[in-house]
């Protein structure tokens, strides 16, 4: 009788059509059952099919490893600008802000996939094509790594709003609302306040870099400096 | 298209004189001294990669225990912080070899991201034991660039090998201690109440006493 329901059980599960007491009933068959263990397969924390349709699940996941590698990625580049030659204090500590931003942020997004019944996966990578990573390197002059990690930070918010995308799509499989808030909350909100600040450092190094002639450049790049120290 | 080709050949011969230059063109400073020997710099350099290896298999113990089939939030915090620490260790031995006139270049190649090692454990005491295990193979390295430092016969690096004893050895002692600690206590509870001992000890760990 047991073997019956529980191949009735599983047909139900497979089809999508999720009893409303799948763990009510799971303990009512397994209590009282000549047996000493529970397994009590369906009394977890998946609800809304998360990690049975689409990609979701798994893009959270290479969020969660994208943020890993971007975070120690910035924190060589904060170690780069703080060498004796390079010498720029400021520009270190912007990138190791973002590097303690990224880290904090990996953390949490491992706790979010793990708070949604799923286990953490360090291997899975996004189907979203990655930005070029090739003869990557952080040995960059001011300019360029401001470039840089204004790219990386889009790649970042724009990896965000195509997860937001997948968990907003109207399908009963698909829309994922508790997704699609997190990430605003928690991310997107931020990410728009950061990728402006980046652009206007870039602003402004762009117009002491040309300006008078670039006979400014050198004390330009002091000065900004030691304004990025007091400010970040 | 004869104007422009004019216009583009003009240009071809300004554009060293018309380039932007961006930055400013690098000066030279006496070396005399930077005095860190090859060997000692390449163990610190593996040294910085196995602190980051270790935060991320930290990472993964967290991860572990916050699944909602494990549920010991408090050995998941424990875990995270863990990880956060090794992530500092590796960012003091690089704050180190700036000091000394290190990581002008070669930056990149620092740091490798590699998925840990091993993903799940069979209880707590597993992942303490793990961990404490973790902890004695770092000890052990930080003692392997400890002699790399010292035993070199045209420069005995005394500050480096001063502060590895000091501030790093001296941690790792007594990390060593605070898991081994705690897989002891946890232990004797397992022997006679597996599941109320790992869940009590769980809630200590995030510090409510049940």
């Amino acid at each position: 009788m047991k073997a019956i329901i529980s191949a009735v059980m599983c047909l139900l599960a497979a089809t999508g059509a999720f009893a409303a007491d799948a763990c009510y009933q799971d303990v009512s068959l397994d209590c009282g059952q000549a047996s000493t263990s529970l397994a009590l397969p369906r009394c977890n924390a998946v609800y809304g099919e998360y990690g049975r349709h689409g990609n979701v699940a798994t893009e959270m996941q290479a969020y969660a490893n994208l943020h890993l590698e971007r975070s120690y990625e910035y924190l060589l580049s904060a170690a780069y600008f703080n060498n004796y030659q390079t010498n720029r204090a400021g520009f270190s500590k912007l990138f190791k802000k973002l590097s303690d931003q990224a880290w904090e942020k990996t953390i949490e997004l491992i706790k979010h996939v793990t708070m949604r019944g799923d286990e953490m996966n360090f291997s899975q990578r996004s189907t979203q094509k990655p930005v070029e990573r090739k003869n990557y390197t952080v040995e960059l002059h001011e300019l360029e790594s401001l470039a840089k990690a204004l790219d990386t930070q889009k790649e970042l918010a724009e990896r965000a709003f195509y997860i937001h995308r997948e968990a907003t799509r109207n399908s009963q499989h698909l829309h994922d609302p508790e997704i699609a808030q997190y990430l605003e909350e928690e991310f997107i909100e931020d990410q728009s306040k950061t990728i402006r600040e980046i652009a206007g450092h870039t602003t402004d190094l762009k117009r002491f870099i040309t300006a008078n002639n670039g006979q400014d450049l050198s004390l330009a790049l002091y000065l900004f400096d030691e304004y990025l120290q007091k400010t970040v | 298209m004869k104007t422009l080709l004019a216009v583009a050949a003009f240009l071809a011969v300004c554009a060293p004189s018309l380039a932007t230059q961006c930055h400013v063109n690098p000066v030279n400073i006496p070396k005399e001294w930077i005095t860190m020997h090859r060997p000692c710099r390449d163990s610190m350099r593996r040294q910085i990669q196995m602190e980051v290896a270790a935060s991320l298999q930290y990472l993964a113990m967290g991860a572990h225990f916050s699944k909602d089939s494990v549920n010991r939030p408090g050995f998941a915090k424990l875990f995270f912080e863990a990880g956060s620490e090794e992530r500092e260790h590796a960012m003091k031995l690089i704050e180190y070899l700036l000091m000394r006139g290190e990581l002008t270049s070669d930056v990149t190649s620092l740091i490798t991201i590699r998925p840990p090692e091993r993903k799940t454990w069979d209880n707590g005491v597993e992942a303490l034991e793990h961990a404490l295990k973790m902890e004695s193979d770092v000890t052990k390295s930080i003692r392997t660039v400890i002699h790399a430092c010292e035993d070199d016969n045209e420069f005995n690096d005394y500050h480096l090998v001063d502060y590895l004893t000091g501030e790093f050895l001296e941690e790792q002692y007594k990390g060593q201690r605070d898991l081994a600690g705690k897989a002891s206590t946890l232990k004797k509870m397992l022997d006679r109440h597996s599941s109320l001992g790992e869940f009590i000890f769980d809630k200590k760990l995030l510090g409510i006493d049940v």
